[in-house]
């Protein structure tokens, strides 16, 4: 709404001859105070890494952050990483981890909305517990699951034993095969709440009216879902999804904590490789040409989330 | 006129089965859903109060033969080590989330102000610059902000977490208040003013009250992000008596890998009080959301 009407003055500015950038900015002087203390602490501690680390990736960075002492070397960074198997493994783990997890957490996260929405006895203790999960320690969730993941002694292991399907426990992350899968599970078990709070959000702006009326018309739950509740809820569903991919893209306790990025990289996704080159083994400059190829990628993703965010504003205002 | 009356009641009834079809199908994954929520959570409950030798067994006892706050004891007990260092993460956890919680709210809320109802030049780029903020992890800025601390002397002090937190937490808080904000109407504004109340009168009698559900949001969401921070704390700080629990916490069963009593025991103790802040707040947090993300 605001946002539409800002364009449209502007605009209506731009039509009657510009009264000049800098007046506008003095007339409007006091609103900035309002905002200056948050832009502030964004500056130093935003505007100014991004800044620091787009410079050392173009450098040769000696180990133990002797920083005087970087040579320039042009692009090779990037011809490093973009010439290592790592990185290709890397890079397919994460691309399963995102989207892995988002789209089972978003699926799960909706469809316990919907079983939720309508009224019964505990609804509301149900969907207490049920967001717990998304509020505790993701160090606190590692540590549990890792203990029921253990190999020897963790319950999975025992409970599938004893139901014979099992000889013995499975390995779950200490094999190369099961440690993503196992890993996205423990990050689906933190984050379907965070979708289904959403989503819940979402559902109470559905106008009940509508579905009523749908009802006496003959259709059925799902057809009353499909036509009348999911498009409704169309833009909370693009947000979530987003903010989701990015919080996932992004995670780095999980897989850290958890196996390290081990067996050989198999749970590595980008941010732990970056964590490792830059604090692990102090090759700053690689793990700067790194963060900014992930930054590109973010601004992609950025890209649509900005504009499904601005999306949401401009359809309120044509409302 | 009789087919009609004979198919009615028979689409009734295939419709309220069909209901019913649904209904049950939400109830069995209400169920699954609860155990998958539920079971680990448990499992860590019934884990804390093992000894270590009841936890280390197979297959494992799904209830403990003798239950014993063993691990709590240790934990919560000033006289030896491990519940001093216990009890010094606490702490250091709670300064800082606590802090960071009143700056954060002290800078979003006329900054969220701001963006809803004055129109400035570069107000959208600015709030947007804002919200790109929630993109980008952490990692991007460690080995910049690892420098910038160390350049401002802010190594291992609290005060490099508080900054760093402070931004994180930012985005999200400001696109919540400014939610509540668009909400609420001028005209109650207007009308202050008229009756001769400053801007700012206006702003901390009229306004203010009635965004006080964004605010407590804003300031659970603060909080729980500070407290169950990792990443930054476990490369800003190094010295074993500032760790925040989660740094303090790994330190620490690093060292002693085969205590899960302990860890469970740990684990749980840093949870309970996020939980428990959330679940009382949690009204305030979903009508945030509601208000603020969802129709705005």
């Amino acid at each position: 709404m605001t946002i539409v009407t800002g364009k449209a003055e502007a605009r209506r500015r731009l039509q009657s001859g510009r009264p000049g950038v800098l007046r506008q900015i003095w007339e409007h002087r006091a609103d900035y105070a309002y905002v200056l203390p948050a832009i502030a602490v964004m500056l130093i501690v935003i505007a100014y890494p991004i800044y620091y680390t787009i410079e050392l990736s173009f450098f040769k960075t000696p180990p133990g952050l002797q920083l005087r002492d970087k040579t320039f070397i042009g692009l090779d960074n990037y011809t490093t990483i973009l010439t290592s198997e790592v990185f290709w493994r890397v890079t397919w783990n994460t691309l399963i981890w995102t989207l892995g997890s988002t789209l089972i957490a978003f699926v799960l996260g909706f469809a316990t909305a919907l079983a939720l929405h309508r009224e019964f006895v505990g609804r509301g203790v149900l969907r207490a517990i049920l967001i717990i999960p998304w509020v505790i320690s993701a160090v606190a969730a590692s540590y549990i699951w890792k203990w029921i993941y253990h190999s020897d002694f963790g319950i999975i292991g025992a409970v599938l034993v004893g139901l014979g399907l099992a000889d013995r426990p499975p390995n779950f992350i200490d094999s190369v095969n099961t440690v993503l899968p196992s890993l996205i599970v423990v990050n689906i078990w933190r984050e379907f709440p965070f979708a289904m709070i959403m989503m819940m959000a979402g559902l109470q702006t559905v106008p009940e009216q509508l579905l009523r009326a749908a009802q006496v018309d003959g259709a059925s739950a799902w057809q009353r879902f499909w036509h009348v509740t999911f498009p409704h809820l169309r833009n909370v569903s693009t947000v979530t999804i987003l903010l989701l991919a990015v919080a996932n893209f992004n995670s780095f306790i999980i897989p850290w904590i958890m196996t390290g990025g081990g067996p050989s990289n198999a749970s590595h996704i980008w941010i732990t490789h970056i964590y490792e080159l830059a604090f692990g083994r102090q090759r700053w400059g690689v793990a700067s040409a790194y963060s900014v190829l992930l930054f590109l990628t973010l601004m992609t993703l950025g890209y649509f989330y900005v504009r499904a965010l601005s999306g949401n504003e401009r359809q309120e205002g044509s409302a | 006129m009789s087919t009609t009356a004979e198919t009615a009641p028979l689409a009734l009834g295939r419709r309220r089965m069909r209901v019913d079809g649904w209904r049950w199908t939400g109830r069995i994954f209400l169920a699954f859903m609860l155990l998958y929520t539920a079971v680990p959570m448990i499992w860590m409950l019934i884990t804390s109060i093992k000894s270590g030798f009841a936890a280390m067994q197979f297959p494992p006892q799904w209830w403990p033969d003798e239950p014993t706050l063993a691990s709590y004891e240790k934990l919560l007990d000033p006289q030896n080590s491990v519940g001093q260092d216990f009890l010094r993460f606490f702490w250091n956890s709670l300064f800082v989330s606590t802090v960071t919680t009143i700056l954060s709210v002290i800078v979003a809320v006329p900054a969220a102000y701001a963006f809803s109802r004055f129109s400035f030049p570069g107000r959208n780029f600015l709030f947007f610059a804002v919200l790109l903020r929630n993109m980008f992890p952490a990692v991007i800025f460690l080995v910049p902000l690892f420098i910038l601390m160390r350049l401002l002397g802010l190594m291992n002090t609290h005060g490099s977490l508080i900054l760093t937190y402070l931004t994180f937490g930012l985005p999200l808080a400001i696109w919540l208040l400014k939610g509540f904000y668009d909400n609420i109407p001028v005209q109650l504004e207007q009308a202050a003013r008229i009756d001769g109340a400053t801007r700012f009168q206006a702003f901390i009698l009229i306004v203010m009250p009635l965004s006080t559900p964004g605010i407590i949001a804003t300031a659970i969401y603060s909080f729980i992000g500070a407290w169950n921070e990792y990443i930054y704390a476990y490369t800003f700080l190094t010295k074993n008596d500032q760790l925040t629990l989660p740094v303090g916490i790994q330190r620490f069963f690093s060292e002693n890998t085969t205590d899960f009593p302990g860890l469970m025991a740990a684990s749980f103790m840093m949870s309970v009080p996020v939980v428990v802040l959330f679940l009382v707040l949690q009204r305030y947090f979903v009508r945030a959301l509601t208000e603020g993300a969802v129709k705005h």
